[in-house]
């Protein structure tokens, strides 16, 4: 009894052995999203000046690998924060296409916006100096809105043209 | 041959050195005959600067390896077009190409027949030549073309593959004729401040000379875009490399001049302003320069790694150190005309917040592009600083100019009242609104894409709004057919609707780039004969690879017929190159365009048995991108063009000297 159970099971391995193949060997692709959320990550040391998503592996050795090592750690669980931080532990922020929002780095990020908040303010201030200074020079003339601007030009522009017609 | 091309060079630099010396010399003399043997100078620069380059054009098209820049940039097989555009391959030739537009500039000015007369062109003249000064003396000291080889190679290295591109013939001129022209409004600045005299004929033809600029500036970054797209294979257009900010930060700063200098038309204020952005512009011209060659940031741009950066360094700290000196010492003048603001909300304000984000979106490139330098400096390690920096800090910054841009038309000058802004903006805020609810409703949910089209719409109607309104007010007087209206609206306000123009094509541009970062689809797969990849509503049908041979390279070619929704779009044939003399193969890419996407098919390898792996990337709304880049240029064209109407320099009427 018990080696016809063993023959049944080992015909039915027989049986779907080219399916437990195909799983095995059944092609990542180096282009799907989940993949680019991984690579876009790190920055390729060939010198192509791309990251390990965008980096040929027809023509860079390096990534081919680093690719095959990111599938493994995927295949593993691990989420682009845990690889991320794998890397970093052994390569150092280098590794990373761009900075890291903590320390030094901070300031990569920071500092651009920092500034304008900084330029924003300081326009605020001096714009209202300017109109302060004007309210209490001259007494503000109505609007003047779009249309009549639009038409102000119109009629100057066409006076022109008459008095280059004649003069 | 040696002889007379490096006699082109030196005689250049002494050329120029004599007409820089005796220019100055006729200023401060006041002695016109002076002032005229230096402008003969600078016909004679120019000369020398045009047969250097017909020099290099034979020397390059005549295959004479005895010369270092022909062997490093050229090969006997290449086609001649390529030959002779290796002119602009390497450091020596792009930078003669450069001398030569400075000193086609410089002549087309000194010699133009508005400025006849003008005592600013002895000082513009002076500037100009430093320029070319510092040009010459790097074509005879630091980057020379014309190089003798101690032996005479039998076959040059040949021309990088990816620089045979018709992109790359001219990408690289309109580039630098860009970063050549900025050198014109600051020399234009520079001589108003000297002549202190900075007057409506100064805004004007700072203003003209910075669009020619922009508008190069613009088609060598969409010509280099376009080129990327087509030629790298990865599908992409913009990577911020390091040379890509170098030449988007000039842009940047002068297309905030340009709407600056409104406010100095206008109003007579931020004079001081706006001479900063000009120095900035010129500045950042060099600079980006300084990065590319001096090899001190990897960049896909390869240049040769040289010193020849570092000259560049000093040469824009020299620049703008005498600059700032001008800037100061006219600083009294210049702040003594300031006006003032009627109210918060108004044009004037809206342009002072563009300004604000223009300047910081280059900020925030420049910041980001010289980040891996101060972060070695201050701790040692030299981060990267790649695409995903620049696409979140630039985004929302850009995104809010383009609300600027959006609101900016129907501001009213002076004030706008609350009526006023009810009046102008309640319809086309309640339509970008309902524009953004539809597309929630479409299924489009990414945040940026939302938030990105509404204000688009909002910048479409404000837009139409104002030629709208613009055509109504003239057919009210005169009574013109709609199109006749609108066409002599438009050209007798050239500047104002090339402007429009313009923005709906930034307009297009960005739902381009919306489209094809945020909804692109990409998938690699390695398929047998007979077999598909399907990708969104595409099937790609591999019928056959197979090789041929085009002179001394190889091709390898894959058949693909592709399908969308079940009909047959046509068969394709997406190629691998290897070269005979250049050892990184490239791909040629089957780009299967209409105006909802791109379907984008790389050949990436194969097998021996015939299997062939391939990249296939939808890229959603590129040709909106390649279209708004186009009214680009049909808005500055249009903006800059020499009407009948409305466009009138208007005369000198600054300082009298006795030099002109």
């Amino acid at each position: 009894m018990k080696n016809k159970i063993y023959l049944g099971l080992l015909i039915i391995a027989f049986i779907f052995q080219g399916s437990f193949f195909r799983v095995e060997a059944k092609e990542f692709d180096y282009k799907s999203a989940e993949f680019k959320a991984v690579a876009s990550q790190f920055a390729c040391t060939c010198g192509c000046g791309q990251d390990h998503y965008e980096c040929d592996p027809n023509t860079c050795s390096l990534t081919t690998e680093f690719k095959k090592d990111l599938v493994g750690m995927m295949k593993k669980g691990w989420d682009k924060d845990k690889i991320r931080e794998y890397y970093v532990n052994i390569y150092g922020e280098e590794i990373l296409t761009a900075p890291e929002k903590s320390g030094f780095s901070l300031t990569a990020w920071a500092i651009p916006f920092a500034v304008l908040g900084v330029a924003a303010t300081a326009l605020f201030f001096i714009i209202r100096k300017w109109v302060k200074r004007k309210g209490k020079v001259e007494l503000i003339t109505d609007y003047q809105n779009t249309e009549d601007e639009v038409e102000g030009e119109i009629l100057s522009s066409m006076i022109d043209e008459e008095r280059k017609k004649y003069l | 041959m040696f002889l007379f091309a490096n006699t082109t060079i030196y005689i250049g630099l002494a050329v120029a050195i004599y007409s820089l010396l005796i220019i100055t010399l006729g200023i401060s003399t006041k002695n016109q005959r002076l002032i005229n043997s230096g402008k003969g100078g600078m016909i004679a620069l120019f000369v020398c600067a045009a047969m250097a380059m017909l020099s290099l054009f034979y020397l390059l098209a005549t295959s004479q390896f005895q010369y270092e820049y022909v062997t490093d940039y050229t090969s006997s097989e290449l086609p001649i077009i390529y030959k002779l555009t290796a002119l602009w391959a390497g450091n020596a030739g792009s930078l003669l190409l450069w001398t030569f537009f400075l000193t086609l500039y410089s002549i087309m000015i000194a010699f133009s027949r508005k400025m006849k007369g003008n005592p600013m062109v002895p000082y513009i003249s002076a500037i100009l030549l430093a320029n070319a000064v510092f040009f010459f003396f790097i074509l005879g000291f630091v980057a020379k073309p014309f190089v003798l080889l101690d032996t005479i190679p039998i076959e040059g290295k040949g021309l990088n593959p990816m620089l045979q591109n018709p992109g790359m013939i001219i990408h690289p001129v309109t580039l630098y004729l860009g970063y050549v022209g900025l050198a014109v409004p600051f020399a234009f600045a520079m001589s108003a401040l000297i002549l202190k005299n900075v007057d409506d004929f100064w805004i004007k033809m700072t203003r003209r000379w910075t669009i020619i600029a922009w508008l190069f500036l613009s088609l060598g970054n969409i010509f280099g875009g376009q080129w990327a797209y087509v030629e790298l294979g990865w599908g992409g257009y913009w990577a911020w490399d390091p040379v890509e900010n170098a030449s988007f930060m000039p842009w940047l700063t002068a297309t905030a001049f340009l709407h600056s200098v409104m406010i100095q038309e206008r109003k007579n204020m931020l004079k001081i302003w706006n001479i900063s952005l000009i120095i900035v512009s010129y500045a950042l011209t060099l600079f980006g320069t300084f990065l590319v060659r001096s090899g001190v940031l990897t960049s896909v741009h390869a240049f040769a790694n040289s010193n020849l950066g570092l000259y560049f360094l000093i040469f824009m700290g020299v620049a703008v150190i005498l600059a700032l000196y001008v800037l100061m010492s006219r600083y009294n003048m210049l702040k003594r005309s300031a006006g003032e603001f009627q109210s918060f909300v108004s044009k004037e304000s809206s342009f002072l917040i563009n300004n604000l984000l223009l300047v910081g979106a280059a900020f925030a490139v420049f910041w980001g592009t010289i980040f891996p330098l101060v972060s070695e400096a201050v701790r040692g390690t030299k981060v990267t600083v790649g695409l995903p920096f620049f696409n979140k800090v630039e985004a929302p910054i850009l995104l809010s100019m383009m609300f600027v841009m959006a609101v900016c038309p129907m501001l009213a000058w002076q004030r706008s009242t609350i009526k006023n802004l009810r009046k102008n903006f309640l319809i086309p805020s309640i339509l970008a609104v309902a524009g953004m609810v539809l597309m929630i409703v479409l299924g489009i949910q990414k945040a940026w894409a939302v938030i990105g089209y509404g204000v688009i719409i909002l910048l479409l109607i404000t837009h139409f709004l104002e030629f709208y309104r613009g055509v109504k007010a003239r057919r009210k007087m005169t009574k013109e057919a709609p199109i006749t209206a609108l066409y002599r609206l438009m050209i007798r306000n050239r500047r104002r609707y090339g402007g429009y123009i313009v923005h709906l094509g930034i307009a297009f541009i960005t739902m381009g780039i919306i489209g094809s970062q945020n909804y692109d689809l990409e998938t690699m797969k390695t398929v047998s004969l007979g077999q598909s990849i399907e990708l969104k509503d595409y099937r790609i049908n591999y019928d056959r690879l197979d090789q041929k041979k085009e002179g001394i390279n190889d091709i390898v070619y894959a058949d693909v017929t592709v399908f969308r929704d079940g009909k047959k779009l046509g068969t394709f044939q997406p190629e691998k190159v290897f070269y005979g003399n250049w050892e990184q193969p490239s791909s040629e890419v089957a780009i299967i365009s209409s105006v909802k996407e791109d379907l984008y098919i790389v050949l990436s390898a194969w097998e021996d048995d015939g299997k062939a792996t391939f990249v296939v990337k939808v890229n959603p709304m590129m040709n909106w991108l390649w279209f708004g880049s186009f009214m680009i240029v049909i808005g500055a064209l249009f903006a800059v063009w020499n009407g009948k109407y409305g466009n009138v320099t208007p005369r000198y009427t600054g300082v009298r000297k006795e030099v002109s």
